[in-house]
This record gives structure tokens, C-alpha cells and sequence, in this order.
């Protein structure tokens, strides 16, 4: 992650996102790496914002940018919070790489009013094509590392994550599937032909 | 995107040649605890230019044991630069040619400042300890008024510490809003725990049982010198590391003494008996036992035991950075700080330094926390 080619491709993700956060709110953004996406917000909605990473060169990074940043663990971290202190809690690119999505997930409902989640989907249809034909992970822009080298990676796809947020009482307020460029939204068959999903989620 | 690539490659330079000043205060100060002094020195120095519209000021506050000195040299026989010579000057993280940087001595210290050792006017020899007890918000309202009377100051840059130094720069905030706009606090704590006031405990008894402390009446150059040297070992071992003192000297030996079979034997020992020794002839029992019952007394936490009563006011914006391997002022309480700053929606930052030196390591060679300084400080 990181390259100039994942970056492009997830300014549709962070300008979607962008749209649904009102002037003004009080952010927290899980795996904030760098502080692009926190940059944006603030000079774009006035946000106050938080972004929480366990490297502590992207902090640096993030504070050369002007950007709030915690070094630590984001579970640890949310803990310290009352419930629904921040306006939005986002979790772009991050829930896939936690070794308890559900619990992030759980955690990001309570101290967030709203929480914006976005994955590549696993089930988009060159996936399951490449595992039927290779009985491998596939290897391609969106994973772009051998096995061996990659960082945890929990599939995830639309068809899971949408039955786990009904079975958990979790409302799903916005959803947008976006073609495989990342770009381009789309509405039949999503679980099959979706290469980004983005969800704005609540839970009372 | 990377960002180490888009700085500009600066050969840093020295301050250089620096002497020190001291301030006047020749009005009354009290004091937290209710005693008044006539007056006050404080000891500083500075380097780089004030400029025009006096907002490039950056205000670095020194740990229990430092001074006014953090940057260049007094004289070119000096065998060391400032403690902090690595961090300040020309082209280095707090660059002298864009701020101007003033460290001052802290009230109750013994490097020019007034404390228990300057002199009373009413009596003629020193104060001893009818020297008021002095606390860190009394520091920095004496260093408030060396900023605003001598440099007509309105705002800081930046204010910058470490240990004891962190928690001025946090009362700044609390004590004078917004004055300082960006405040650096590092490997340190919101109030200290009772581990840390029983190591402080330990350093002060053993000054107060040498015989030489005298109730606190001593002349300058017969105090109690084993009772502070041992202090000063004991502390000493709280700044460091397991493993830092693991690497520095594992079991090695020096020459042994055959005469005392006690003598210094490990090169630890001798390390920290010279430790000890030298801080003898730098610094005095009673400004030593002043300043760490000031550091035991300071708490953010309050009679609410809830930081954010006191840091709500704060309105810098604010970077923490703790040292994994500080157990003096370990991480967590580091944290702490932020987390209740973020609670009451300020805005402050927290990084973390993977460095094996332990409390000390904000001192020593650590290029990434020197690039977390400038990125801040420059933002």
C-alpha cells in the first residue's frame, strides 16, 4: 500500500467519504497512515480530526502535514472515549487488516455517530476466477504482495459484511459500489462485480 | 507520496560562542505557597533573533538536574556543548536562523537563579530553607515574567521540555492559554506515582542524614556532598534503562583496587560513582531537595482526579512523545495526557520512541524524534 497507483485509486473512496461528513465534525480515522485523507477533511470541511497509527514514521508524516495523529493501538485507543464522541469514525482500507474485524467495528459504532468503512471486495468476480483456475490468492493492483510478504489480509465481501451488519442491528445508511478502476459506481450484482465497497453505517 | 524525500538537505551548524544573562524581577513574587520574595533572578540564555513582530520565540524548559545552558559553548575549552546542542541551532530541528530560543533556570535552582543558596538581603547570608517551597507553576509564572518584562513577548512559537521540563511546558498551556501556540512535552507525566516520589524520598533522605546538610545550614562547599552524590546515583539508574545499562556495561570491570575490596569495581560503579561526584560540584543539596518535592507535588489530576479540569483550558496544539523504555515516566502516563486532552477536544498528538535508553533517551542521539520536533514546530 502506499504507492502512487493505490493512492489515485482510493481518491474516489476519500472524496465519497468527504461528501457525507458535515463542516465542522469531530473525526477519527482508523490507520490514518500518512494524514492525506485527515489533510483533505480538515482543509476542505473544517474538520477536527484525529487519526490513530501504529507507525511511528507515518505520525511523524502526519504531523509535518498539520494533522492530530495517536501512535498506538486503535482498539486500546477507542477505549477511552465516551460513547458517540465523534461525529465520524472512518475506517478506510483498515477493517481488513484487523485480526478482529468485528470488534474494531463494534468499537468504531460506539464512540462514533457515524462510521464510513471501505474494503476492496474479495468476492468481485476476477478473485473468485483467479481461485478457481489457480487455487491461489490473487495478485494485482489491490494485492500487490506475495503471500509470504503481505500484511494480514481478512476477506471480506459485500455478501458477508452486509449479512453480518443485519445480524448485528447495524444500520447501513449509504452504500456505494464502485467498479473495479474504483471509480465507477454501479448497482446490479455488486457481490459479483464490485472491486471497492463503501458503507456509512449507525448503531443506537 | 514520501515525504522524506521533500526535505531540503541542510548541513546543520553550531550555535556557537553563547554566554548567559540574568534577569531582574524587582517585584514582589509570591509564591503557591503563600510566602512573598521582594524579588527574583533568573538565569537564561538565547540564541538566534527576535524578530520584528516578536513570534518566533521558543522556549526550551530543562529537566530536575539541567540548566540554562542547552546550546553551544561558554568558552572554546568547553569539553561539551548544551545538553540539548544536538536538537537547537543553525539548520538543526529548532533552527536558531528561523526561531529565537530562550532556556531559563527554574526558580529554586542553583545555576544563578534564585533559590535556597542565593543570598536574603534581610539577613545577609543565604536563605537555607526559609526559601519559599517552590512549585512547577511557580517556574514557569517567573519565567512568564522574564518573557513579557525583558522580551515584551506576547506569544511563543513554541514552548519545548522534557521530564520536569514537559511539565512546565504543560502548565504554560494551562497557566497562560494560548500563549504558547505549540507546546512539545516529552517523557513525561501529568503527576507522578508513588514509585517515582519514593525514589525522590530515598535521594532526599539520603542528603538530610549526612551530617553536613546541617537542617539545611551549610556553607557553600561543605553541604552534605555523600548524601546528594548518592542521591544523584540512585536517580541516575531511574534515567537509564535494564538494557540500556546492560549494553553501556554488562559486567565489565576496571583496574581493580586491591587495598578496599569494596572499591569501585564494575565499570557500572564507577560510572555512577563519578556520576555522583561530579554532580556534587554542579549542583546543591537544598535547590535538589526543592526541586523534587515540586515535581512530587505537581498533578494535572487535581481533587477531581480528571485531568481534563485542568487541561480544558489549554489552547496550544500539543505533541506528547514517550520513550518505550522510560519506566521513570513510562508511556502510559504519557498517554494519559493526550488521551485526556482529545477527550476535551484539543488538539493534541502522541508519538512513540522505540529507543533502548530508558527516561534519558529524550536527551541522547535520536534522529526520529528530532524529525517529529521539526515537523511540528515548522507546521
Amino acid at each position: 500500500m502506499g504507492s502512487g497507483r493505490t493512492q489515485r485509486k482510493r481518491q474516489t473512496d476519500l472524496e465519497i467519504i468527504s461528501e457525507w461528513i458535515d463542516e465542522g465534525s469531530r473525526v477519527l480515522d482508523l490507520g490514518c497512515g500518512r494524514g492525506i485523507f485527515l489533510e483533505h477533511l480538515k482543509n476542505r470541511r473544517g474538520i477536527r480530526g484525529v487519526g490513530v497509527d501504529i507507525n511511528v514514521d507515518k505520525i511523524s508524516s502526519c504531523v509535518k502535514r498539520g494533522v492530530t495523529a495517536y501512535q498506538g493501538d486503535a482498539l486500546a485507543f477507542m477505549d477511552v472515549f465516551d460513547d458517540k464522541h465523534f461525529d465520524w469514525v472512518v475506517c478506510s482500507r483498515t477493517l481488513q487488516e484487523m485480526s478482529e474485524p468485528g470488534l474494531l467495528l463494534e468499537k468504531a459504532l460506539r464512540v462514533g455517530r457515524n462510521v464510513a468503512v471501505g474494503f476492496a471486495n474479495y468476492a468481485y468476480w476476477k478473485n473468485r476466477v483467479h481461485w478457481l483456475l489457480h487455487g491461489s490468492r490473487p495478485r494485482n493492483k489491490v494485492f500487490t504482495q506475495e503471500w509470504a510478504e503481505s500484511r494480514a489480509d481478512v476477506p471480506i465481501s459485500i455478501g458477508i459484511f452486509e449479512n453480518y451488519c443485519a445480524a448485528k442491528e447495524i444500520e447501513i445508511c449509504q452504500r456505494v459500489y464502485l467498479k473495479s478502476d474504483w471509480k465507477t459506481p454501479l448497482q446490479q450484482l455488486p457481490n459479483l462485480r464490485t472491486g471497492y465497497a463503501i458503507y456509512s453505517l449507525r448503531k443506537q | 507520496m514520501n515525504d522524506a524525500q521533500s526535505m531540503t538537505p541542510e548541513i546543520p551548524g553550531d550555535v556557537g560562542l553563547v554566554e548567559y544573562h540574568d534577569f531582574l524581577c524587582e517585584q514582589p513574587f509570591t509564591f503557591d505557597c503563600g510566602k512573598t520574595l521582594p524579588g527574583f533572578v533568573l538565569r537564561y540564555e538565547t540564541y538566534g533573533h527576535l524578530n520584528r513582530e516578536k513570534n518566533n520565540a521558543v522556549l526550551i524548559c530543562h529537566a530536575l538536574s539541567g540548566d540554562h545552558h542547552c546550546a553551544g559553548i561558554h568558552s572554546l575549552k568547553d569539553r561539551k556543548p548544551g545538553w540539548w546542542d544536538n536538537l537547537i541551532g543553525p539548520g538543526k530541528s529548532i533552527d536558531t536562523n528561523r526561531y529565537f530560543v530562550i532556556c531559563s533556570n527554574v526558580l529554586g535552582g542553583c545555576q544563578g537563579s534564585s533559590g535556597p543558596s542565593s543570598i536574603n538581603s534581610q539577613t545577609g547570608e543565604p536563605y537555607f530553607l526559609d526559601f519559599p517551597e517552590v512549585s512547577i507553576a511557580d517556574m514557569v509564572r517567573a519565567q512568564y515574567l522574564l518573557l513579557t518584562q525583558q522580551f515584551e513577548l506576547s506569544e511563543l512559537h513554541a514552548a519545548v521540555g522534557g521530564s520536569m521540563g514537559g511539565m512546565q511546558v504543560l502548565q504554560w498551556g494551562i497557566a497562560y492559554p494560548g500563549f504558547a501556540k505549540r507546546i512539545i512535552g516529552l517523557a513525561t507525566t501529568g503527576r507522578q506515582y508513588a514509585q517515582t516520589i519514593a525514589f525522590n524520598d530515598v535521594g532526599r533522605c539520603a542528603i538530610m542524614q549526612d551530617p553536613n546538610w546541617n537542617e539545611g545550614r551549610y556553607e557553600a562547599g561543605k553541604g552534605p556532598d555523600v548524601g546528594l552524590a548518592v542521591a544523584r546515583m540512585m536517580a541516575h539508574i531511574t534515567y537509564l534503562s535494564d538494557k540500556g545499562m546492560e549494553n553501556k556495561f554488562g559486567r565489565q570491570r576496571k583496574a581493580s583496587d586491591q587495598g578496599n575490596p569494596f572499591a569501585a569495581e564494575f565499570e557500572v560503579e564507577n560510572y555512577l560513582r563519578y556520576q555522583g561526584k561530579s554532580f556534587i560540584s554542579r549542583f546543591d543539596a537544598n535547590s535538589y531537595l526543592y526541586i523534587t518535592k515540586a515535581l512530587d507535588h505537581f498533578d494535572l489530576y487535581g481533587e477531581s482526579g480528571q485531568m481534563e479540569d485542568s487541561l480544558c483550558a489549554m489552547e496550544s496544539r500539543v505533541l506528547i512523545v514517550g520513550f518505550t523504555s522510560d519506566w521513570l515516566y513510562p508511556p502510559e502516563q504519557n498517554r494519559d495526557i493526550v488521551h485526556a486532552l482529545l477527550r476535551c477536544g484539543k488538539d493534541a498528538t502522541y508519538a512513540q520512541l522505540n529507543m533502548d535508553l530508558g527516561h534519558d533517551s529524550f536527551l541522547l542521539h535520536a534522529p526520529e524524534l528530532y524529525q517529529l520536533i521539526e515537523n511540528f514546530i515548522n507546521d
